[in-house]
Parts: structure tokens; sequence; C-alpha cells
């Protein structure tokens, strides 16, 4: 583990911060442009937003609608997933309206939901939804494509119900794909998150950065953007927690990229 | 050709002897036709019919084709023959229960339960209580010659050792009979005559039906009461041979036993004639 090697390893993502902040000030100071302040101006906007409780209960509205949105789509969107992965007419009619779905960027339905739900917590959070189960029915479908039959029938031989066999085989079978696409789903989750508070601006973290904006404070703006990039690197550090104690028996895995853990 | 067993020893096989041997599966002119395109038909399986009596072990030995796996997974209830039925005790088999217990080839362990884990899941299942199934699986997994390994996961053990495990695993829930889908097939050469050598032993105590499916003539021969060779295009049953071989075998007698070696000849050459419409091997 003291390797110089491994030691390198270890401090290489806090080198990649480092000198991506050192170029983001040479470049702005070589800019000399209003609209772009300093990595230094930028980092001192930050305590100012955190200290603020106005500003904090925006944030944690954010981060509520994300959990709301997030939770119900994967509790949704894996057991979709499983059964469209184990049954072929499941998947036959679930397939196409997947298909319409994917391409459409969820953000761009939101004027729709709007007029239907207003511009309160419901449409955002559906909006979310609507981001993270793609990624998670895709994973989902394709981990329970992939279980193998041999491992089902032997299931079948000890007296496992077809029903017993998707949630007690299926499904931890499946799990090292699903975790995969749930983590995918956690990344889109924050994307859908701020750019639904960029189309209903009212509370939120979004709703932050683009009055910022609006207001021409870029330091608060670019504050903002480091602390939404430095959440979503700290969800994604806790999720890769979770996912690796999951799947400890699982065969080992090319480490996935954004990988801080 | 006729393979005729040499009956000169005083030692009488206990299962063709008994009179009259139970049968506990009968497989009925089963077929198996798998459509592979839009006009043409594979006929897997042709009108086979075999009667395995209680307690025998049986070897299904045919080349690779020939369907004798999908025989297997017939009797298992996992497949439904396209025609014929097949009968456990009388009664007729409509889908997989556990008492015919399969060990395949992929061994299909598990993999997010511990070796334990895996072991007690058939007793668990059937509601043992969980202290019980927990002293049974942990006695299974000594006499597979796995004990320490109790809390290891699937993915830390080699083949031989997994192949292990889903023996006792199977074992576990007391299946009356064994469905074994060439449970060696993986395994190199070494570890396949270690695991041979193990099966034998654990099978003379209690003396399982044993449905057993290889393309392995040696292998066949020294585990089988009876070997059921097949051919293929379609799958038919070419012949069925009682390997009248004392036991308990071992295998460093038999392979000197001239009884053994005319079986393995004998077999290899009809092998050799049910093949060679397809490879040249």
């Amino acid at each position: 583990m003291t390797s110089p090697s491994a030691l390198a390893r270890r401090a290489a993502p806090m080198f990649a911060c480092i000198g991506l902040l050192a170029v983001w000030q040479v470049a702005s100071l070589a800019l000399k442009n209003d609209s772009f302040p300093t990595a230094i101006e930028a980092i001192r906007a930050i305590p100012d937003i955190l200290g603020d409780k106005e500003s904090l209960i925006n944030i944690l509205a954010s981060l509520r609608r994300m959990a709301i949105g997030f939770g119900i789509a994967v509790l949704v969107s894996i057991p979709l997933g499983l059964l469209m992965g184990r049954s072929r007419a499941v998947a036959a009619f679930f397939n196409p309206l997947l298909m319409v779905i994917y391409p459409v960027p969820k953000a761009a339905l939101m004027p729709i939901i709007m007029l239907w739900l207003g511009v309160g917590d419901i449409t955002k959070t559906l909006v979310i939804f609507l981001g993270v189960s793609l990624p998670v029915i895709y994973h989902s479908f394709e981990g329970a494509k992939a279980v193998e039959e041999k491992m089902l029938w032997s299931g079948a031989a000890m007296g496992l119900s077809p029903l017993q066999r998707l949630i007690r085989i299926v499904l931890p079978a499946a799990l090292p794909e699903i975790l995969t696409g749930c983590r995918t789903g956690l990344v889109l989750a924050l994307i859908t998150m701020i750019t639904s508070e960029m189309i209903a601006r009212q509370s939120g973290a979004g709703n932050i950065l683009f009055n910022a904006l609006d207001m021409g404070q870029y330091d608060t703006v670019y504050a903002m953007i480091i602390i939404v990039g430095a959440m979503g690197i700290c969800l994604d550090a806790v999720f890769e927690r979770v996912r690796a104690r999951l799947v400890r028996w699982s065969e080992p895995q090319f480490d996935m990229p954004l990988s801080f853990s | 050709m006729k393979v005729v067993p040499s009956r000169s020893s005083e030692w009488v096989n206990p299962v063709t002897s008994q009179q009259p041997a139970s049968a506990i599966i009968e497989i009925d002119r089963v077929s198996q036709v798998f459509q592979t395109s839009a006009r043409k038909d594979h006929v897997a399986l042709s009108d086979i019919s075999l009667t395995i009596e209680e307690g025998a072990f049986v070897s299904i030995l045919g080349p690779s084709g020939c369907g004798k796996s999908t025989l297997l997974y017939i009797v298992g209830g996992f497949v439904n023959p396209t025609s014929g039925a097949v009968r456990m005790k009388g009664q007729a088999i409509t889908g997989p229960g556990p008492d015919r217990g399969p060990v395949f080839q992929e061994f299909a362990l598990f993999p997010w339960k511990t070796v334990l884990g895996n072991v007690m899941y058939g007793p668990r299942q059937q509601r043992v209580r969980a202290a019980e199934a927990e002293a049974q699986s942990r006695a299974l997994i000594e006499m597979v010659g796995l004990k320490g390994y109790e809390n290891f996961y699937p993915k830390e053990l080699s083949g031989g050792m997994k192949q292990r495990v889903a023996l006792a695993r199977t074992l576990a829930y007391h299946p009356e009979v064994l469905l074994m889908d060439e449970p060696f097939g993986a395994l190199d050469a070494h570890t396949r005559t270690r695991l041979q050598n193990d099966l034998l032993n654990i099978w003379e105590r209690d003396r399982k039906t044993v449905l057993f499916v290889t393309h392995s003539v040696d292998e066949a021969v020294f585990l089988s009461d009876k070997v059921v060779m097949m051919s293929k295009s379609p799958g038919r049953i070419r012949e069925v041979i009682d390997i009248d071989l004392p036991r308990p075998r071992r295998r460093n007698e038999l392979l000197l036993d001239p009884r053994y070696q005319k079986y393995v000849v004998d077999i290899e050459r009809m092998f050799d004639e049910v093949d060679e419409t397809g490879s040249a091997s």
C-alpha cells in the first residue's frame, strides 16, 4: 500500500484537481475578462454561499428532490428491467416505449409537464425520475438477461417459484450490473436536477446559479459550479463505497471512470 | 456389434440382479425437435425409451450433438419434450422438483453466496431450521473435501472445488435422483480423476440413482452400472451396455482389470462408429 506507485495513484486525483484550478487561475488572469473570475475568487465565494441560510435551504431542497426522484426511479426501474430481461413479452411491450423516450432530453419535456403539474416540486422530481429511470432499466434488463439459465434451473430444482427465482436469484445475480446503472442514474439525477431548476426557477441550487448569472455575480456562478461538481463527486464516491460492499462477491470488474474512492 | 459382459466373477451386481428391480424413471418414447430456421427442424432426440432402476448409476454416453444433455434436461423437467413422456415413480414429470437434483458442467453456483450459503440454500428453501441446515451443510462440505472453505465465495475457488460445492449443494436437499450433466467436463485431467474417485466414494455410501451424461468412455465405464450409448442426428439409443465390474471400484485395480479394458475398447469402437458421420476424430 505504501509503495511509491501506490502512493502516486492515491495522490493523482488531488494533483488533477490542483492542476485544473491552476490552469483556470492562469487562464483567467491572462484573459482579464469580467465574466471569468479567477479560481481563487470563485473559491472565496463558496463560504458565503454555504454560510447563507437561504442558499443552504435552496441546496437542501434540490438534494431532497433529487433523492426522491432517484429513489422512486430505482424502485420502479429495477423490477421493470428485471421483468423485461426475463420475459420476452414484457420486453416486447416496453422496448418501443423506451426507445421513444430514450433520445428525448428529459429537460425538454419540462415545459409540457409544467403545464400539467405546475412549476413546483412534483414537476422537477418527475423530470429527475425520468432521467434516472432509463439507465437503471437498461442495466437491470441487461443484467437479468445475462443470468445463467443453469443457475435458475438449480433454483427451480430446489423448489423456488418463478417469483422467488426473480427476487432471490435474478436480482442478486444481476446486482453488479444494476448498480452500474444506478451509478449512471445518480449522475444523471444531479444533471437533471440542475437543468430542471434552470427551466423552472423557484428554488434550488440551479436557481442560485442562474440568478447569480442574471445579476452578473460571476464569482457566485463559478462557486456554485464548484459546489455542484463537489456534490457530484461526493455522491459518487459514497455510492461507489456502497456498491463495492454489496458486490464484494462479484468477479473483479474494471474500475469505472470517475472513481474517487 | 454387441458387447458381451463377462460374468466370470463371483461378484453379482446388486442392481441388475435384484428381482424385480424397481424402475424409478421411465423415459417413454421421448422426441425433441428444435426449430433451427423457418423451414428446417433439427431432431435432437428421436423416440427415446429407457428405464432407469432405483439405485443404479447410469451413464449416457455419446458424441457432442447427440442430444444427451437435452435428454437429461427433459428428465430434470427443465425442458419439455416435443412428444413422449417421462415418469418418475409412475408420476409424469411436468417440471423441475427437489426429487431430481441437477449438477451442471457450468457449476451454476450462486456467486453472491458463500460455500456454506450455497449448500444451505436448498435445505433453507425446504424450511429446514437454520441451525439444522447449517450442521448438515457443514457435514456435506466436509464430505466433499472442502472443510475450511465454508466462508469462501465461489470466485475464490478453483473449478474442481466449485464442482464439489455444486455436488454438496445438490446432495443437501436429498434428491432421489442425481442428474449430472458432464459435471467434470470443464476440469483438467487430474482434477477430473480425483473427482471421479470421490464421487464414487460418496455414491457408494447411499447409492442414490444417478443419471450421468458424459462423452468420456473410461469415465462412463469406471463409474456406471449401465452405459447408454447414443448416436447422433437424430439422437437415438444405439446400445445399452451393462457394466459388470465389482464394487467398490478402485481405479488402480480397475485399470489393470482385463474386463474393464475390454469394456473401454469395445465401447470406444462403438463410439467411433456412431461418430464417424460427424467429425473425423
